[in-house]
């Protein structure tokens, strides 16, 4: 045995204390998923950054988000009253009978309108109408005793709520009346019930107690749900259910359900390769103990980092760590063929190739970090981890773990490696011409059509059946839009409530354009104090002038009719949300944030977007009031780091340039020249196939980046064509990455179909063309670069 | 006024009970019951705190397929039609009070309960009152009750009385308002709408 044949002291420390790393590592995820400890997301949207330029749009969209993610609504329609009462008390009883954890609303106090008016009465002369506002301006006092009077005859109106002198022209119904017009919701039957022409619709609210949900919980709820629609379903009914809940659950299940089936596709295959390759499974066994280390500190350092990991992270970290693959393929096609002995001088010999090939491709993720997409962070931070660990344990157990025994190459082995020697090579030849070709051609093509769209709706994939009810709870219920709202700032919640009402009266002239449908906001309930005070010396000079409207009635009537005395209490915002009353509009309240208040206006029935900037245009003329438009916000903010990608990509490639010269000098282009190929003929193959360009594609080339070098590192390390070991290394590395990948295109979820499409192109491209720039000629293996 | 009463429905409530049967076979064996019924109304309102109750008078269209015409002719000229969309009060020709069924839905029960009311209908009258009463010869007197504290809320009670039509309504409000409505020269035919008829609908 040569001296060379031997470990290194150094070799037999740093495997004995990777051990205890790996130890506490394991101990520590032990510790997180048995007691439940780790946070995982589903949201897709938690991987997009919260709003860059404002925590307090950040505050107020995630209060409003928070709220909705709490809550399912089930409508359930029948053709008439009596069905839906009838298929909407089964579903209740369903829901009962499981316990579910969310609270049920559904059968509700049939005198609700009691709870209401109990409540309002006290302030009624504070509260009036902006319309009642205007029209008492309007009108004299004589035309308005004239409709008071009229009104007395007239054989319709909004009930009355107390003596007619205390409220002649009944103004306090007819706030009522407008309030209850904000809501599409009635009482029926001690019921909470919509109807839509002929269709009547019972409705179930349900909402989740303490903190969001957890998956486990929105996976427990699915089935009660579709057991409580079947036996509403059974008495005729329609079910339409909608909810953050259940599209995160839609969601969660099909990344649970492509990581069964997609995952599992890719065991097979590499399972399969290794064995034919390798004719053992300890080589298989020892690269999934490699990568398998690698998830285990991802997930670790994620944990004690971010606190919470996102179910995408998981599924995009656990595929780019699938990149160490590289290593552990690489050394075993080196180990095989060779005496066990020589393993660690093998090692010695291969361990600057690999590296670099890790260092590029860590540099490449790192870059990824720097972004300011938290949930592209933390995929940057778990795979960087995990390729670091699964390295490591390549480079620091596999010698020892690997048994010593020889390792005959195979047919298959063989076969492999010796492609490389039938590999065209670029040169003055037809085929580098016929090459040129063909590249130039489908570049000058596809280029030119490549087109981007950021809309970030393109990421929603739920179920169609679940936007149709969507779209139709919406339309029943004639809910504002969550994407689009005012946000109203002041130093106290008087000011607050007073801009409010501001932006509302500038609101007024759209509404009645038609560009609006309505407006939703808090003071609509609570005026401002200031408004309440105007609004009762309104009252004042009706009920008690001798030239008001009750004295000039009471004269035309001749009757002898005198107001009630009145108090002049106001309605304080505090007791509207302390009362049940407030309830549905809540969440609107944002209150304290920043060194003032806020608070929500919300918008409804919204007419197109291109009616978007003059609502925009309305918030600038009130101070203390800003457009939030979430959706265009994120597309846009998707759009700009889709260009801000490009742009890391294109540092990426200086990096790993400056780094490959370090080794090769100047033979680094050949190592990085046909990965850069291959990205560019990736895009045109994605712009000829219409696919338009996002955020997901540019991110998986900067992965092709740091695979396709690593190619290119192998390969250039032993140019003689005649090496088969690093080809047979690439090529298995590549099909490993094609099947973790490649198979993604497969995904349901857009976002993963793009990446895996994308990675798809640029590994085979890559792995297609690195041979042709980094073998040597046979006749002239020392040929000039 | 009666109506007003049932605009209660705003706030919601439908109670579907089996009707007293018997009751209402009898009343139902009296009544005529016509397509378009006609007929001329006065009306006198005791409001709560006035001393004089206010007189009106006018004339009235039931039509089964369109909805109610109300047409007050003194003290003022008015008219409140009811159809299945919407409920519009006019004076003069200016629209004082409109309820467009698309943004109120209880618009259409609005309609059917008043319908149901000058119409006699004791099977719709049943979703929303429990119902007393008798009939001997060709009269009948029904008393009704709300069934919903939400309608308790606004009338405590509502009598009708008649034979072959409904002759008499009388309305006591919760707020202490009490109306009796007198029909008369009810006439079932013609049994379609005049074409200016028609046109008031419109």
């Amino acid at each position: 045995m040569t001296e060379s044949g031997l470990p290194k002291h150094s070799a037999r420390w740093l495997a004995w204390g990777w051990l205890l790393i790996v130890l506490a590592i394991a101990g520590h995820n032990l510790y997180l998923w048995t007691g439940a400890r780790l946070r995982l997301d589903t949201d897709i949207l938690a991987m997009l950054p919260q709003n860059e330029r404002d925590p307090l749009v950040q505050g107020a969209t995630r209060q409003l988000a928070d709220a909705a993610a709490r809550r399912i609504v089930v409508l359930v329609g029948g053709k008439d009253w009596a069905m839906a009462k009838r298929a909407g008390d089964a579903y209740a009883a369903v829901l009962q009978t499981a316990r579910v954890s969310m609270a049920l609303r559904y059968r509700v106090d049939d005198d609700a309108a009691a709870t209401w008016l109990g409540f309002f009465t006290p302030y009624r002369y504070g509260l009036l109408t902006d319309a009642q506002r205007t029209h008492l301006q309007q009108q004299s006092p004589e035309q308005l005793a004239g409709e008071a009077i009229e009104a007395l005859y007239r054989p319709l109106a909004m009930p009355r709520i107390g003596a007619w002198h205390d409220d002649p022209l009944n103004l306090f119904g007819g706030w009522l009346g407008t309030r209850a017009a904000d809501s599409k919701v009635r009482v029926t039957d001690g019921r909470l019930s919509l109807a839509e022409g002929e269709r009547q619709y019972a409705l179930l609210m349900l909402e989740q107690q303490g903190p969001a949900f957890s998956l486990a919980a929105q996976q427990a709820l699915l089935p009660v749900l579709q057991q409580a629609a079947q036996a509403a379903a059974a008495h005729g009914a329609q079910i339409h259910a909608v909810g953050v809940p259940l599209h995160a659950a839609a969601a969660a299940r099909q990344a649970e359900r492509e990581m069964h089936t997609i995952g599992l596709g890719s065991l097979i295959g590499i399972v399969l390769l290794t064995w034919f390759v390798f004719s053992a499974f300890k080589p298989r066994l020892l690269v999934m103990l490699s990568i398998a280390v690698g998830l285990l500190a991802a997930i670790s350092v994620c944990a004690l980092l971010f606190g919470r990991l996102h179910l995408i992270t998981l599924v995009f970290g656990a595929s780019l760590v699938g990149v160490a693959e590289n290593y552990g393929s690489n050394y075993f096609s080196n180990r095989q063929g060779r005496p066990p002995a020589e393993r660690w001088a093998m090692l010695r010999e291969q361990g600057p190739a690999m590296w670099l090939a890790m260092l590029t491709t860590v540099v490449g993720y790192a870059l990824l970090a720097l972004t300011p997409f938290p949930g592209l962070r933390q995929i940057a931070v778990f795979s960087a981890v995990g390729l670091l660990a699964a390295f490591v344990t390549v480079l620091w157990w596999f010698p020892w773990l690997d048994g010593g025994r020889r390792m005959e190459a195979t047919r298959l082995s063989r076969w492999i490696g010796g492609g490389r020697g039938h590999w065209p090579v670029l040169g003055r030849n037809r085929i580098t011409a016929l090459l040129l070709v063909v590249v130039a051609a489908l570049l000058l093509a596809g280029l030119g059509q490549l087109r981007s769209n950021d809309d970030i709706r393109l990421l929603q994939n739920s179920p169609a059946a679940l936007i149709a009810d969507q779209q139709t709870v919406a339309r029943l219920l004639d809910l504002p839009g969550p994407a689009q709202f005012y946000l109203v700032q002041g130093q106290s919640a008087e000011q607050v409530l007073q801009r409010e009402e501001a932006l509302k009266q500038r609101l007024t002239p759209l509404v009645e354009r038609g560009v609006l449908g309505g407006v939703q906001a808090i003071s609509d309930w609570v005026p401002s104090a200031a408004r309440q005070a105007q609004n009762r010396a309104v009252y004042q000079q009706l009920l008690d002038s001798p030239d008001g409207v009750l004295a000039r009635a009471a004269r035309l009537l001749d009757e002898q009719l005198v107001a009630s005395p009145r108090t002049d209490r106001a309605l304080q915002l505090h007791d509207w949300l302390a009362a049940p009353v407030s309830e549905p509009l809540r969440a609107q309240w944002l209150g304290r944030l920043g060194d003032g208040y806020a608070s929500v206006v919300l918008l409804r029935g919204i007419q197109g977007v291109a009616k978007l900037p003059q609502l925009a245009t309305a918030a600038r003329t009130v101070p203390g009031v800003r457009w939030v438009d979430k959706v265009a916000e994120v597309s846009d903010v998707m759009g700009r780091y889709r260009v801000l990608m490009g742009w890391v990509i294109l540092a990426a490639y200086v990096l790993v340039f400056a780094a490959l010269s370090a080794r090769f000098g100047r033979s680094a282009w050949r190592a990085l020249l046909p990965t850069a190929l291959a990205s560019a003929l990736t895009l045109a193959l994605l712009a000829l196939l219409g696919q338009s360009l996002q955020l997901f594609n540019v991110l998986a080339l900067l992965l092709i980046l740091g695979m396709g070098v690593d190619y290119g590192i192998f390969l250039l390390a032993q140019p003689d064509p005649d090496e088969a070991r690093p080809f047979l290394s690439i090529t298995l590395a590549a099909i490993c990455t094609l099947l973790a990948f490649g198979l993604l295109a497969l995904s349901a979820t857009p976002a993963l179909r793009a990446f895996g499409l994308t990675m798809l192109f640029g590994i085979s491209l890559a792995w297609l063309l690195t041979p042709s720039f980094t073998t040597a000629f046979r006749s002239t293996s020392t040929g000039s670069c | 006024m009666l109506m007003r009463c049932l605009v209660a429905l705003l706030l919601g409530l439908v109670t579907l009970v089996a009707p007293a049967a018997d009751l209402a076979q009898s009343v139902r064996e009296r009544l005529a019951q016509p397509p378009v019924l006609r007929g001329e109304f006065e009306q006198r309102k005791q409001v709560a705190g006035f001393k004089k109750p206010l007189l009106s008078r006018g004339d009235f269209i039931v039509a089964r397929e369109r909805g109610v015409l109300w047409r007050t002719t003194s003290p003022f000229a008015s008219q409140l039609r009811l159809t299945r969309n919407e409920i519009v009060a006019t004076q003069g020709g200016q629209v004082a009070f409109r309820l467009d069924a698309a943004k109120e839905p209880s618009v259409r029960m609005i309609n059917a309960l008043l319908f149901a009311l000058l119409n006699g209908d004791i099977d719709a009258l049943t979703e929303h009152f429990g119902v007393d009463g008798e009939a001997s010869g060709q009269q009948w007197q029904l008393v009704l009750t709300p069934k919903s504290a939400a309608l308790a809320r606004l009338m405590t009670r509502v009598s009708l009385s008649g034979d072959q039509y409904v002759r008499q309504i009388d309305i006591a409000e919760a707020n202490g308002d009490r109306t009796a409505i007198r029909f008369s020269a009810q006439h079932s035919t013609p049994s379609r709408l005049s074409g200016e008829e028609a046109a008031r609908f419109d």
